[in-house]
């Protein structure tokens, strides 16, 4: 809206400020990204397998919902689809930045979206609430994070290996704990607990009853439809 | 591991990337033409949490002792504590003294 005094930028001031904004947070991704790797030596993959991951798919969560079903042969469609349910939450995000985005020509707007993430989506949105129109601070905080986490995988695959009964030292429990953390640890709205509870029963009477790997679409419809169906008053929001 | 498995998995990792990246520029090109509504967003809200507890129900009702007290822990100090990497280490000490002293 003030986009007229203060218009869209991009340059490599920005984009330091951008690293120096994510640097704290980066530390913390060194080792989510060493999780990571442990979780996935543990897992039975192929170390340029979790690496190409790391500096591809660069998304936490589903890399961590993968190794759950990494399983030969490997079930695509499954791997397809839950990676598609996690990663809708990033075309909500990428959606709200279009304001800012907007004045770009397509191409460096596409370009701008590669490193999004949660946290450097989060941390720009403010800055951008703040008055900050250089698009560097998005972009430096992905480049901060996604180095992070490329590190932090490759060390956990060279100290994974070391590990012979993952169990013993409670890694197995990892994935578990770190997805966990993101659902819970995003302040939810209380009434989320509906839909989570919806979510958790289907999925699980889907583990039991359906072919493998369909309790993780089952639960995540479950989830969406029964927010969709409770009153909208409901989840008013707070916030942005 | 046989080149099909390899050519499997780099399948694989394409789809996923693909996926990945493809929603991020998803969001731009939908608000390009025509605005989110609320109710989509709650859905897909909602469907990308529930996405991950779909994930680890199983896993917390199947497993030991040790991963259920390890999710119990976690969850607590992530929601107390607001520490994603304290909920980690609870979570891992847990497990880890769970079957130390049970197994």
């Amino acid at each position: 809206m003030t986009s007229k005094e203060n218009p869209t930028r991009l340059d490599r001031a920005g984009t330091w400020k951008g690293i120096r904004l994510m640097l704290p947070l980066a530390a913390f991704t060194v080792a989510f990204g060493l999780a990571f790797g442990v979780a996935a030596v543990h897992q039975g993959l192929a170390d340029w397998e979790a690496m190409l991951m790391s500096l591809f798919v660069f998304a936490a969560p589903s890399q961590f919902a993968a190794l759950e079903l990494w399983h030969t042969p490997l079930p695509l469609l499954a791997l397809a689809a839950i990676t598609l349910a996690i990663h809708t939450r990033h075309m909500l995000m990428s959606a709200a930045l279009y304001p800012w985005l907007k004045p770009l020509p397509r191409r460096q707007q596409f370009a701008m979206v590669i490193l999004l993430t949660d946290s450097n989506w989060a941390m720009a949105l403010g800055e951008y609430h703040r008055g900050e129109r250089n698009l560097g601070v998005l972009l430096g905080g992905g480049i901060a994070l996604w180095s992070a986490w490329v590190v932090g995988t490759a060390i956990g695959l060279v100290f994974g290996g070391g590990i012979t009964e993952p169990e013993r030292f409670g890694l197995d429990v990892i994935m578990l704990c770190f997805l966990l953390m993101i659902v819970v640890g995003g302040k939810p709205r209380a009434i989320m607990a509906v839909p989570w509870l919806a979510a958790a029963i289907s999925a699980l009477m889907a583990y039991w009853w359906l072919p493998p790997y369909l309790h993780v679409m089952v639960g995540a419809l479950t989830g969406g439809v029964i927010a969709v169906l409770l009153p909208g008053r409901w989840f008013r929001e707070t916030g942005s | 591991m046989s080149s099909l498995q390899v050519w499997q998995s780099l399948l694989a990792i394409s789809l996923m990337a693909l996926i990945a990246y493809g929603s991020r520029v998803l969001g731009l090109l939908i608000m390009a033409t025509v605005p989110l509504s609320p109710l989509v967003r709650r859905f897909v809200d909602a469907m990308s949490s529930s996405v991950l507890i779909a994930v680890i129900t199983p896993m917390i009702v199947h497993g030991d002792g040790g991963a259920r007290l390890a999710a119990v822990a976690a969850g607590a100090v992530a929601i107390g504590l607001r520490s994603p990497l304290v909920s980690i280490a609870v979570g891992i000490t847990c497990a880890a003294s769970w079957r130390w002293w049970f197994s």
